[in-house]
């Protein structure tokens, strides 16, 4: 019998302070996810020194917990899992640093994930047999990207967000509706009680056929469309919120259908933050269902960032032996996908 | 007794390991490679130059501020992880002491000066007759010119007459402070203007003497200052 692989994930890429224990890159054993959502409210937004200092207090407990929570010991684990990029470089520090010296320690490899690579395997938690080429939508605050996946652990960026990142949209535009922080579930309520298409909105980049977002425009016309309205006309903020929605989600979804059918692909996943909005995965299944393209999106709680995604993706750098040596740096940007 | 110390809050980054009161092993470097790199690196040297592993370390020395908010969190990042995967205790020193205490036996004032960017320093003022320097101020986050103030009172209290300034908190505004300190003040030696490791472990191991230890839950950076946004919200209106 193949022996089992236990890893241990840690994520500090953003505003989460996580870690998770993973079976075979499939079974999650604990999934802890130490949320700075309402310190960073008080602000209107991350701040990335204050999410850092989060991450470097909280650290060890949630390390700690994630090991309780399994009913495993240090030394039972495989490996170290670690998001080293993209994400907040001074936030990635300190996952990354922590979990060099506790591989070191342990004498345990260390292996780096790519924290869109981790969203995208959240799906691979939950799904099983998910077929390949595949197309995936990573959708959250600071991404909005198209990648096509010819095989496992192979990713090859097809389009992306040229400014705003959907997830970044909707928490300005909720901002500036007055909605509230966090954007993406402030603007799914008030929209629930609006009417999308009583004022219209463009689906920009649509007609384009590239898989290359913006959104920045959209926000742009969204806040200039409230300022308009909203003195005297009996449109509301909700309808405004609902509209928003409507024309984000339909380009999300119409580019990813896009991608599938020029790449032959045999699946679509959605992944990230956004991919937890209600009508963005009610669209998508729809769309999804009239192509006939199976469709695999992860359940609420690992749409968010957490530490299970980073631990199921390195199950994969495990088994091909790509490890990182203790010299391994946190980057920030996409500097390669 | 082992002691293994660790240091990046400022610039440099500095790994020692102390072995009963003897230094055995640093590693100092003060060029390019940031500190995410060098580091752990570093630490596996160390312990291998002098055939030792984790397991036969007694406790993890680590400065935790006043410096740089992100090379400090690299290294108390480091040392939780030892911390935590070996259930070793945690000694933290703050970094003003461990710069001060690069120079003992004076009847100067040690003044260790961090350059905090934003026109300040980190820095407090020590008395240096002591085998131990003993601080006689806060650790400050302050103007150049609001240190030299603090440092003269602090001299009138004391009735001494001279300081010693060191740190790379100095360079910057060498000027100002020749100017306003003249003759009273004279400049450590190059090689002791930045913190070293091996004065980190001193410390630790008079910490861990006295039993002053924390685990990798308890300890936490010694920023002084708040995040800018704090700021910005008022909360660093006193
Ligand atoms: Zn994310």
């Amino acid at each position: 019998m193949k022996k089992d692989i236990l890893i241990l994930g840690i994520e500090t890429s953003c505003d989460e302070t996580a870690a998770a224990i993973v079976r075979n890159g499939e079974d999650i054993l604990s999934n802890i996810i130490n949320s700075q959502v309402k310190i960073h409210q008080e602000f209107g937004g991350i701040v990335p020194e204050i999410a850092s200092r989060k991450h470097i207090e909280n650290i060890a407990a949630v390390v700690d917990l994630g090991f309780k929570e399994a009913g495993l010991d240090y030394r039972d684990i495989d490996a170290v899992a670690v998001t080293n990029t993209p994400g907040l470089v001074g936030a990635l520090l300190v996952g990354l640093s922590f979990a060099k010296s506790f591989a070191y320690t342990l004498d345990k490899p260390l292996i780096a994930v790519n924290h869109l690579h981790g969203h995208i395997y959240a799906n691979f938690l939950e799904h099983r047999n998910i077929e390949f080429p595949a197309v995936s939508l990573v959708v959250s605050g600071g991404h909005t990207s198209l990648i096509y996946m010819k095989d496992t652990g192979q990713f090859e960026l097809i389009g992306q967000s040229r400014d705003d990142a959907a997830g970044e949209a909707f928490d300005k535009v909720a901002r500036f509706l007055g909605l509230g922080y966090p954007g993406g579930p402030a603007i799914q309520e008030a929209a629930r009680n609006g009417k999308a298409g009583l004022v219209k909105l463009p689906r920009v980049f649509l007609d384009r056929n590239d898989f290359e977002f913006s959104f920045s425009g959209l926000k742009t016309a969204a806040m200039n469309l409230w300022n308009k309205v909203k003195k005297g006309s009996n449109c509301t903020v909700n309808d405004i919120a609902a509209e928003f929605q409507a024309a984000l989600v339909e380009v999300l979804v119409e580019k990813s259908i896009g991608a599938v059918q020029k790449y032959q692909a045999k699946s679509l996943m959605i992944a990230g933050g956004v991919a937890a909005n209600e009508k963005l995965r009610t669209m998508m299944k729809n769309r999804a269902q009239d192509e006939g393209i199976p469709l695999y999106y992860p359940s609420l709680l690992l749409c968010t960032d957490n530490a299970a995604m980073i631990a199921g993706n390195a199950y994969y750098h495990y088994i091909h032996g790509h490890f990182a040596p203790l010299d391994t740096n946190a980057y920030p940007g996409l500097s390669s996908l | 007794m082992l002691i293994l110390a660790i240091d990046s809050a400022t610039p440099v980054a500095g790994v020692a390991l102390m072995e009963k009161g003897n230094l055995i092993k640093e590693e100092f470097v003060n060029y390019k490679k940031t500190h995410s790199e060098s580091l752990m690196p570093m630490i596996d040297r160390v312990l291998r130059g002098c055939d030792c592993g984790i397991s036969d370390l007694s406790a993890v020395a680590v400065t935790i501020g006043p410096g740089s908010f992100t090379g400090l969190r690299i290294g108390l990042a480091a040392a939780k992880g030892i911390g935590l995967a070996s259930a070793r205790p945690l000694l933290g020193i703050n970094t003003l002491d461990a710069l001060a205490y690069n120079i003992i036996g004076s009847d100067a004032l040690l003044c260790p000066l961090l350059d905090a960017r934003k026109q300040e320093l980190y820095t407090a003022i020590y008395d240096g007759s002591y085998s131990c320097p003993l601080a006689l101020t806060e650790s400050l986050a302050c103007s150049p010119k609001k240190f030299v103030d603090t440092a003269l009172e602090v001299a009138a209290e004391q009735g001494k007459d001279s300081f010693i300034l060191l740190g790379n908190g100095y360079y910057p505004y060498k000027d100002f402070f020749h100017e306003a300190l003249g003759d009273s003040m004279t400049i450590a030696a190059e090689h002791l203007m930045l913190p070293r490791a091996a004065a980190v472990a001193s410390l630790g191991m008079r910490k861990l003497e006295k039993g002053e230890i924390q685990d990798a839950f308890q300890i936490r950076p010694f920023y002084i200052r708040l995040s800018e946004a704090e700021y910005r919200l008022g909360k660093g209106v006193f």
